[in-house]
């Protein structure tokens, strides 16, 4: 494989000393946004400050992400995905039924598992479920599936199979009371747990998740690594009164608790705008990004928990010491303070090492913040530090971006990144790094419900280590994928991947194919084979 | 001047409307346009993300200068402050014997300087500015003649664009990085600050020019100097430890009242009123309390901004001076490395304690206008979830403000009692402004 030395680099990338005799694969991004068909702006007044997103997933059988972006006070707009294995992003704008207007996000997921996705629409109103009925067509199904929609500010969504549930349970995440002019602040309306009615399809009446404290981000994920996953809440602390960050618990049957100061949450309070988990370390445990204003934050466990005991739900920042702290412009001549937004872990240069990308832009011509905020590509080098690579992988626009995807419209083994943004079209970029590492990319499939394994996690074991990363619908900014599970492995020439499926045990390992596709079907005694058709 | 007077007691006593927090209906009075302003102002202070303290209590100073001369420009009681603050020599003058309106003239005042000093907020700051705008302008013009409103806001936009260019050269101006320098060379050596948290933005001290500001009412930032701190040491007799082990026990054993006085003043930016807006809040309690006129309101609200940012500006000259670590770096270093402060320790110097000299400085200014012996009770934090407290007294709500900073585990107790010190000292200072012919 080919690789860069990063220290000829130094005058193009920002280096920390401790980083700049290590051998890194330098990222490149080729900007396609104006050949890729794409052109769809997020626009609106207030209320589309926030939001801004992206659903990322597959919706007419052909392997390839096909796209729904959020318009905000404009109709959203769905592009199906023209690309060929390799070739340049191309898509081709198509009606499917999901051009909504006052759309702020979407979130694709398999509801009533019958294989094919269907879509959350997060409005400023009515939230709408569209069900997937096969080639990029959706329909409505609030109605049919019970679904009350309600008539808020919604910015915020997660997904899960509680244990034995044969329909998912959502969480939406409800911003300020809209209708307060005066008193905006401490307006926050209740979050929704839309858990699965009894005995039947669909969803039982909401449950409201209160105290609520107007979040831009939730995500159920598995930080115990106890087979169960929580669910999280970033909240915007420039409305709630009295908040902070939240967890509840999750017992099925049970109305969910928040974690309390005496289990050992740690009262934080930001603008929390976007969440990321991956097991960074392999110890189990996943790390944590969230995104904020001036001061992102990278959580670790404080206390790993000794061998055999539950962990306390009690995290420590890192971002500083990670080189994840993105507060401000890497580059350009605006160093005012940095606005985060959409945040994902993918591995960008196949090196084995999960990277952070994290959206930037202003929220609205705040002066106090950048205004030429560039995204950051924070590539993780084999110190587990982070080195901002942005600017020298050609993504670092200074758009006003908001929700994104990382991940592979071509299915050429490297993720792409999508960035939606605020006031201008959405950007695309082909991944091209040169000399890149090997890698996989696996969908598991089992039987309904929870076809897609939502809530399982995936580890993949090779020459060079082990990583783990959990199936999660939610997190991000408003944006949320389905499809392909990407890993890069670096020099690896052969992988091993087993499933921990959801309310189960590991599995056995399976050998997977390095550098191509393979469904991971849990009924079936191997992962097999697949390959795009075009 | 008494046609103005009268119809603004004439709508004082008339209006019966919604009240700004809630659905009760009350009477108002005159000051009540006045104090509704402060209280969006108190709301942009949370919400504005350059508001740390020093910078509130400068907006404070400012709007309170511009409103008191809204009044006291067509007042036969009301002394202009012309040459009495520190680089105001002279402000525009009202026309003879032409009619004007106080209400309007004071809403007119109002909006400009509170988008002026609020101009960075974000877009829903901005939406409430606009909408709180709209809904106090036309109560404060209801039955007043055209010819007189556009008399009134001439002369208002006049006098806000003088206050204004006058606060451009005081050296708080402007705030860049929320107050945080890109570039700092701290101080060598082990009683010297460092940084204390992992947020990257601190890793240099909040406004280290600040105490060079220009003052209001004092001559400058070394105007009320202090003593200087106990000397650093590690031995357990010194002062200097015994101070340290005073944190640490206490914080240690917390009782839960304690530890409620500790949160109740911690008035963290972005996430309260900050410590000035949190004496703005209880001065404007007890100015509703007593349906306080438009002019004792302005004179209350001035005075008091005035302390403040002269009592912010004397104590970050001091900080500065000594530059002192906190107890956390102390604490971690000598006695406990694990210990944690209940509270997020401040990033930037120690000494004196910013909340006890402000609060000193707020408690003289309101014990002499407002009286001794008031007895009040602080609902700040209800919106928070914090429960009111009750005080006998202003200067018994600074003793607390002071000590709780030592609950909280960020203050040692001399940069509390001195800084309460510090803080009497400058409130003299405001105190001293003739603000009333008779006095």
């Amino acid at each position: 494989m080919k690789r860069v030395v990063l220290a000829v680099l130094a005058g193009l990338v920002v280096l920390r000393p401790a980083a700049a005799s290590e051998e890194m694969i330098v990222p490149r991004f080729s900007d396609e946004t104006q050949a890729s068909g794409i052109n769809s702006v997020y626009a609106g007044e207030w209320q589309y400050m926030v939001g801004g997103g992206a659903a990322v997933f597959d919706c007419n059988a052909d392997g390839f992400p096909d796209v729904l972006l959020a318009g905000g006070e404009k109709p959203a707009n769905f592009y199906v995905n023209t690309a060929r294995q390799g070739g340049p992003l191309t898509f081709a704008r198509q009606p499917s039924g999901l051009e909504f207007d006052a759309v702020t996000g979407a979130y694709p997921l398999d509801i009533d598992s019958d294989g094919i996705m269907d879509v959350v629409v997060l409005r400023v109103g009515e939230n709408i479920i569209m069900k997937g009925e096969g080639n990029c067509r959706f329909s409505r199904s609030n109605e049919a599936w019970g679904f009350d929609g309600g008539d808020g500010w919604s910015t915020a969504f997660a997904a899960i199979w509680e244990k034995d549930a044969a329909w998912p349970t959502l969480a939406i995440g409800n911003y300020i009371d809209r209708t307060q002019e005066l008193e905006p602040w401490g307006s926050c309306t209740p979050n929704w747990l839309h858990r699965p009615a009894p005995g039947a399809k669909g969803f039982a009446p909401p449950l409201p998740l209160t105290p609520s404290y107007c979040p831009l981000s939730m995500l159920f994920t598995d930080w115990s690594n106890s087979g169960t996953a929580d669910l999280r809440v970033s909240n915007d602390r420039e409305y709630y009164e009295g908040g902070q960050e939240q967890m509840w618990r999750m017992t099925p049957g049970k109305p969910p608790q928040l974690y309390s100061k005496a289990e050992g949450w740690r009262y934080l309070r930001i603008w929390g705008m976007g969440i990321a988990g991956y097991d960074l370390d392999a110890d189990g445990y996943q790390e944590y990004a969230l995104t904020s204003m001036a001061d992102n934050k990278l959580q670790t466990l404080a206390k790993p928990p000794q061998q055999g005991t539950r962990p306390e739900p009690s995290y420590k920042d890192v971002a500083w010491a990670k080189g994840a702290t993105a507060h401000r412009p890497f580059m350009g001549d605006d160093l005012r303070p940095s606005t985060g937004w959409h945040t994902e872990f993918q591995d960008v240069n196949n090196d084995g090492r999960a990277d952070l990308f994290i959206a930037k832009g202003n929220v609205s011509e705040m002066p106090d913040f950048a205004m030429k905020d560039p995204n950051n590509l924070l590539v993780q080098g084999v110190d587990g530090k982070f080195i901002e690579m942005a600017g020298v992988a050609g993504v670092a626009s200074l758009a006003q971006a908001r929700g994104g995807a990382v991940t592979d419209f071509n299915l050429d083994g490297l993720v792409d990144l999508l960035v939606v943004n605020r006031n201008s079209t959405a950007e695309i970029w082909r991944n091209t790094t040169p000399g890149a590492g090997n890698w996989i990319a696996v969908q598991l499939k089992q039987p309904a419900p929870n076809t897609g394994g939502v809530g399982a996690m995936v580890e993949v074991r090779t020459a060079e280590g082990v990583q783990r990363r959990e199936i999660t619908v939610g997190g991000g900014h408003a944006s949320g994928q389905a499809g392909w599970i990407h890993f890069g492995i670096g020099d690896a020439v052969h992988a091993d991947l087993r499933v921990r499926w959801p309310g189960e045990d590991w599995g056995e390992p399976i050998t997977v194919p390095v550098n191509g596709f393979a469904i991971v079907d849990k009924i079936g005694p191997a992962a097999h084979a697949w390959r795009p058709a075009r | 001047m008494k046609l103005t007077r009268r119809r603004a007691l004439q709508f004082g006593a008339a209006m019966a409307l919604i009240g700004y927090h809630g659905g009760r209906a009350q009477a108002r009075d005159a000051g009540d346009g006045l104090r509704r302003w402060y209280h969006l102002v108190l709301r942009l202070v949370r919400h504005t993300p350059t508001y740390s303290p020093p910078v509130a209590s400068r907006a404070f100073a400012y709007l309170g200068v511009a409103a008191y001369q809204a009044v006291a420009s067509g007042s036969a009681s009301l002394i202009s402050l012309e040459g009495q603050l520190n680089g105001l020599t002279a402000l525009p003058r009202r026309t003879p014997g032409e009619s004007y309106s106080d209400a309007v003239i004071q809403h007119s005042v109002m909006a400009t300087a509170v988008r002026a000093f609020f101009g960075n907020t974000g877009p829903t700051g901005q939406r409430v500015m606009t909408a709180t705008e709209k809904k106090l302008r036309t109560d404060a013009q209801a039955g007043v003649a055209e010819d007189v409103i556009a008399r009134s806001i001439a002369y208002g936009d006049a006098l806000t664009a003088a206050i204004i260019a006058w606060s451009e050269t005081d050296g708080g101006a402007v705030i860049a990085n929320m107050g945080f320098p890109l570039d700092y060379k701290l101080t060598a050596g082990k009683a010297r600050w460092v940084p204390t948290s992992a947020i990257r933005q601190q890793q240099f001290p909040l406004l280290p020019d600040w105490g060079r500001n220009r003052t209001f009412a004092m001559p400058d930032g070394a105007t009320c100097p202090l003593p200087p701190p106990p000397d650093y040491s590690e031995d357990p007799d010194s002062d200097f430890y015994r101070e340290a082990r005073e944190v640490y026990d206490t914080t240690r054993s917390l009782t839960v009242d304690q530890e409620a006085i500790a949160r109740f003043w911690s008035d963290d930016p972005m996430l309260s009123p900050t410590p000035p807006g949190h004496w703005i809040q209880i001065a404007l309690e007890r100015l509703a309390a007593e349906s306080a006129s438009l002019d004792r309101t302005a004179e209350v609200l001035m005075v008091l901004g005035i302390a403040m940012a002269d009592a912010f500006i004397g104590c970050w000259n001091a900080k500065y001076q000594y530059d002192l670590l906190r107890p956390v770096t102390y604490i971690r270093r000598v006695i406990d490395p694990a210990w944690e402060p209940l509270l997020i320790t401040p990033p930037f110097p120690e000494y004196p304690s910013g909340h006890s000299t402000q609060s000193g400085a707020a408690a003289a200014v309101l014990t002499k206008l407002l009286g001794a012996r008031v007895s009040f009770t602080d609902t700040t934090h209800v919106r928070d979830g914090l429960e009111p407290r009750h005080f006998a007294s202003f200067e018994a709500a600074a003793q607390e403000a002071g000590i709780s900073r030592l609950y909280g585990g960020i203050h040692f107790r001399a940069a509390i009692e001195r800084g309460l010190d510090q803080g009497r000292c400058i409130g003299q200072h405001a105190l001293a402004l003739r603000t009333r012919s008779s006095t």
